[in-house]
């Protein structure tokens, strides 16, 4: 199955998959890095930091601006991309690069208003 | 209603990402900033600049009326010749900054920036009474190409161009058999030329000039390259680092401003002032010491306290380190080699001020 069957995403862009050990994978759909451009820099959370649904956790900047990346569920951080942090330039070249990795806080119900892959891309149009 | 330039249907061919841009649709960028930006330090570059605004300025009164509304001597500017060029309110501050043009005798091209055509235009008549001018706005009918980079001047000379020209010259000519009028100006920090075409004949030159190019390695660039090739150079954005409260002293063009003019202009008495007595702020360059950027209106702290802002931060893909400009406090402690602080998402990161241009510019020629 590919990572597309696999995620839910957020109207703000973010992508949520279930890695199925109790931990959920974050990261930007392929839509929002290609509307971004150059990725030059991220800012990601430290582990152990928690977060509601909607709040901003992450920044990433492109040559042009910063934008913020928020929750799409609320969470607990327990692994970042340090990677990504290093070089930041990977979220181009690596579609569905994950930027962090949470245990879930909030109720099922927070993922309602997630979409599947297909459905995000329909949005969009 | 968004306006378009004559060549936008050229950018949506070439799958350029659009963007608003002072009314404009406008391409930010074809494939990637970064790689356009490198393209015209390294080769050559063909940016659609149309949407820049075009003014003549004519009749008996137009050098009079010229040297009235700007500080530079337009008196000492000769036949085919330009002068980068402010035009300051009565108290100094900056409505734009302009290139002027002597095209003859009694006539004058001014090239305002598309952000500011209007307030210019009003500017201009509302100053033009007792003066024996004419003030024509001839925007909608030329595009504006600019050809940048190292390799501007062989590819023009390809094309029919005769290259013996200097840097800030301009001169009816032939391109690819269209006539047009020849500038070697630009706004990148590299040489290159800015190329007046009229609008019929724009997309014809737009092709020509890529696939003439092509053994160049030319690409298209947009207005997010021009950005960040604009930084390095340290030229100054109107509506960044430019604003109708901010003297050119202020913002560090005293080179361009004469100290010897006679003749009386707008806002005279206090850019001469501040000739003599000094600013209250200054505009400085700065290096960010670590991988954060410094965005426009970000705070700039120095020993603690709050001495200015961010006017314009991007990353300088040839220093491979993000550089700002930024207004301070004239203070002379915050001078080259300082360390500041720039307050970013809440917290202070360390920036050290540098000399302004970034980057060594390579745009004067002389033959």
């Amino acid at each position: 199955m590919s990572i597309t069957e696999k995620i839910l995403c957020s109207k703000s862009h973010e992508f949520l998959l279930d890695n199925g050990d109790g931990t959920h994978t974050i990261g930007l759909t392929d839509y929002a890095v290609e509307q971004l451009g150059d990725i030059v820099f991220l800012e990601l959370p430290e582990v152990g930091s928690e977060f509601k649904k909607g709040e901003t956790f992450a920044t990433v900047e492109s040559v042009k601006a910063a934008s913020e990346i928020y929750m799409p569920v609320s969470g607990k951080i327990v692994e970042i991309n340090e990677t990504a942090v290093d070089a930041p330039e990977t979220l181009n070249e690596n579609a569905f690069e994950w930027l962090v990795k949470i245990e879930l806080t909030g109720a099922a119900e927070e993922q309602n208003d997630l979409l599947e892959y297909e459905d995000y891309k329909e949005e969009l149009e | 209603m968004t306006k378009e330039t004559f060549l936008h249907d050229k950018h949506v061919q070439l799958n350029a990402k659009m963007v608003d841009f002072a009314g404009w649709h406008m391409p930010v960028q074809y494939t990637s900033i970064i790689e356009e930006h490198k393209t015209v330090r390294e080769n050559v570059g063909l940016f659609d600049v149309s949407h820049m605004g075009e003014v003549f300025v004519s009749g008996k009164d137009a050098l009079d009326f010229l040297n009235k509304i700007v500080p530079q001597d337009i008196s000492k500017l000769n036949y085919e010749k330009a002068v980068y060029c402010q035009l300051p309110n009565k108290n100094g501050g900056l409505i734009d900054d302009l290139i002027i043009y002597k095209l003859g005798i009694l006539e004058y091209l001014v090239i305002c920036n598309a952000s500011r055509i209007d307030e210019d235009l009003n500017w201009m008549v509302r100053n033009s009474r007792g003066y024996d001018v004419k003030i024509d706005n001839r925007s909608h009918e030329f595009s504006l190409l600019a050809v940048q980079g190292p390799k501007a001047d062989s590819l023009m000379r390809k094309m029919g161009l005769d290259t013996h020209q200097e840097s800030f010259t301009i001169k009816p000519a032939k391109i690819a058999g269209i006539k047009v009028l020849a500038s070697r100006t630009g706004y990148t920090g590299e040489d290159g030329y800015e190329i007046m075409v009229e609008n019929l004949h724009s997309e014809f030159l737009w092709d020509e000039i890529l696939k003439q190019g092509e053994e160049f390695g030319i690409k298209p660039i947009g207005l997010g390259a021009r950005d960040t090739l604009r930084l390095e150079a340290a030229l100054h954005l109107y509506g960044n680092d430019l604003d109708e409260n901010t003297t050119p002293i202020e913002a560090g063009l005293s080179w361009s401003v004469p100290k010897d003019k006679v003749e009386d202009y707008n806002g005279k008495e206090v850019i001469m002032g501040q000739i003599a007595n000094g600013t209250s702020k200054k505009l400085i360059g700065l290096k960010m010491l670590d991988k954060s950027i410094a965005r426009h209106e970000y705070e700039v702290y120095f020993n603690g306290e709050k001495v200015g802002h961010i006017t314009s931060g991007a990353p300088s893909p040839m220093l491979g380190a993000n550089i700002a400009l930024a207004y301070v406090k004239n203070d002379k402690e915050i001078c080259t080699g300082a360390t500041v602080q720039v307050m970013i998402r809440e917290k202070l990161h360390d920036a050290e001020v540098v000399k302004r241009p970034f980057i060594e510019k390579r745009n004067k020629v002389t033959i």
